[in-house]
């Protein structure tokens, strides 16, 4: 299977680490849009990435595949296993070998990650005949459009879209928005990724599409033992889907975990926050629900020192300075001078 | 007592541009007979997927469209087949708050005006008095009044949105997907302030919304639609404990849950049986 062919691919670093992001940090005109995010990957992991909007999330998946703009400066390293360079720093020409063969990205709204005027046949095969054509310049096969062909309906089958012959042929206006973001996660698994990149897959999508769509990026990713981050505000659609968690606030990591523990004993201010506002399965019905007070600052309002002090019941002088992360590794642990659960603790 | 709203039989169907020269377009039927009242107090969810129709329903409540076939009674009165120089009493009576504020707010006019416009429309007194009233009721700071639409955050732009429909002082508030738009933590509290101020000002609550937790929190009863009919309609707890219809248990079902993940559930507990 080409699932299989792709693991074989010459990492030989002996680690099942996919993607190692260290010390993130992105500029943009005068804002400070990212500070010193750093996090790991392993093969068969499906990591998610949580926080309201503006807190960085999609620029951190941007940075992940080198689409922020040109004038974005850029610090800390990206590594992504079967590449041999960091690919912060790397040239266009590099990148866009990466993109699609190394790691794929799926987008929220599929009428936009798809071209209009292309059948979506053309577009998942497309996928596959511009990595094809470059390694048959490196000496591998050429590749038959018979065989692209197959390839195509073979993958539109995967992702569960009915007669995939015929869809093949179909044009994206002619899809449902579950069929046509199923068109783009089979165009992200085309070349077997080593990661993929979910950036709200579902968010424009109907409940039951939606648990139809969750459950083809899960099985997808399965077959082919890949790495995931999956880019959500959707709580627990995270907890549904991933086995670890990066809590986002401010263009920063707040706090990480794995899900059960993050989600059950929250330890960050924020992540307490964002979970008792959303929980609407425990609160009273028609009772008031706990809130976070105000709202995400726009980029640059964020406060120096703790991001979230500006909104946190519990900040005082002390939150001025930027809390030390708390706990093993960048992976595990949060950063917040007064942690929720102290209490019980004690 | 009349209900504060009755639908009776409606339906709605609507002609797909046509695509030939020598034929009509299709014809799609919207709404396939739609019955329910809502009494009087009472906080209503209306829950289906997108193009279940219930957007539809929401508009020939408003007598912002007209049904094929069916009536609509708002407080006793009939709204179907009416001028709209006769529906002065439902314009007073019952007011809209969509999903998007940044599409129902005009962005050439400062908040002031806004919330102004209903009472302008309706000759009503006092408006100056009233809108520092309304600004102070949703939680906005008065100098708010003088700003302009996008100068606010996406959660006080909703706030801005309660306070012009609750200017003319209605009885019933439809609500169309309200939180639908915003953050989780800006979420909770436009569905506090939605809940204080139906509560306080005695209101009937119309609340449409594909989230069913929402529904859940907020309303009392829900009617549950898919494809232009109500499937099923019972108390809250009727349904979300003991739904009846399949397409109800299918969509509790698929909808992901804090606490069912935590225990245990992945993607694939979320499809029904087969697909």
């Amino acid at each position: 299977m080409s699932a299989l062919a792709a693991q074989e691919s010459p990492t030989a670093s002996g680690t099942s680490r996919v993607l190692d992001v260290q010390g993130l940090d992105v500029r943009l005109g005068r804002f400070h849009l990212l500070h010193d995010v750093s996090f790991t990957i392993d093969r068969g992991e499906r990591v998610g990435l949580i926080g309201e909007s503006g807190s960085g999330k999609s620029l951190t998946s941007l940075a992940l595949l080198g689409l922020l703009p040109e004038d974005a400066r850029i610090g800390g390293s990206v590594r992504l296993a079967g590449v041999g360079y960091d690919l912060v720093g790397a040239r266009e020409r590099d990148l866009a070998q990466v993109r699609g063969r190394d790691v794929a990205m799926v987008f929220q709204e599929p009428m936009t990650a798809l071209n209009p005027t292309m059948r979506v046949g053309d577009q998942v095969a497309e996928a596959i005949t511009i990595h094809a054509g470059r390694s048959s310049r490196d000496g591998g096969a050429r590749t038959d459009r018979a065989a692209v062909r197959t390839r195509t309906v073979e993958l539109l089958d995967q992702v569960g879209l009915p007669n995939p012959a015929d869809c093949a042929r179909a044009y994206p206006h002619q899809l449902s928005g579950g069929q046509r973001q199923r068109v783009v996660l089979a165009i992200a698994l085309a070349n077997d990724p080593a990661l993929l990149v979910c950036d709200e897959p579902t968010t424009a999508l109907d409940v039951t599409v939606q648990a139809r769509v969750l459950d083809l990026i899960v099985r997808g990713v399965a077959a082919r033992d890949a790495a995931m981050l999956f880019i959500t505000h959707d709580l627990s659609v995270v907890a549904t889907v991933c086995e670890r968690v990066l809590v986002m606030y401010g263009g920063r990591v707040v706090e990480a975990g794995p899900v059960e523990e993050v989600f059950r004993r929250p330890r960050h201010r924020y992540t307490q926050g964002l979970l008792a506002a959303s929980d609407l399965d425990t609160a009273e019905p028609g009772g008031r629900l706990p809130t976070i007070r105000g709202s995400v600052p726009p980029a640059g309002a964020f406060p120096d020192g703790c991001v979230f002090r500006s909104r946190c019941d519990y900040a005082t002088s002390e939150c001025a300075v930027l809390p030390p992360w708390t706990g093993t590794d960048p992976g595990h642990g949060f950063a917040c001078i007064h942690p929720a659960g102290e209490e019980a603790a004690r | 007592m009349t209900a504060a709203i009755s639908v009776r039989d409606v339906r709605r169907s609507y002609h797909r541009p046509r695509t030939s020269l020598r034929q009509k377009g299709p014809v799609v039927e919207a709404l396939k007979g739609v019955s329910f009242d809502v009494e009087r107090g009472e906080r209503f969810g209306i829950v289906g997927e997108s193009g279940c129709g219930k957007s539809t329903l929401m508009r020939l409540i408003a007598a912002l469209d007209r049904p094929t076939s069916g009536e609509i009674f708002v407080e006793g009165m009939e709204v179907t087949g009416r001028r709209e120089t006769d529906l002065g009493f439902l314009r007073s009576s019952l007011q809209l708050v969509f999903q998007d504020p940044m599409g129902s707010l005009d962005p050439r006019m400062r908040v002031r005006d806004i919330i102004a416009e209903p009472l302008v429309a309706q000759r009503l007194p006092r408006q100056a008095e009233r809108v520092a009233e309304l600004l102070d009721a949703v939680g906005l700071p008065a100098e708010a009044a003088d700003r302009f639409p996008h100068q606010f955050s996406g959660g006080q732009r909703q706030r801005i949105s309660i306070a012009r429909a609750l200017a003319p002082s209605p009885s019933i508030l439809l609500a169309d997907e309200p939180v639908s738009a915003l953050d989780v933590s800006v979420r909770a509290q436009v569905l506090n302030l939605i809940i204080d101020l139906v509560g306080d000002l005695g209101l009937t609550l119309v609340f449409v919304s594909h989230d069913l937790s929402v529904v859940r929190h907020v309303c009392d009863r829900v009617a549950v639609m898919s494809d232009g009919e109500i499937v099923e309609t019972g108390t809250t707890e009727q349904i979300f404990d003991d739904p009846q219809h399949p397409y109800t248990q299918r969509l509790l079902r698929a909808a992901p849950s804090m606490r069912r993940a935590l225990e245990g559930a992945g993607a694939s507990d979320l499809l029904g049986d087969g697909r």
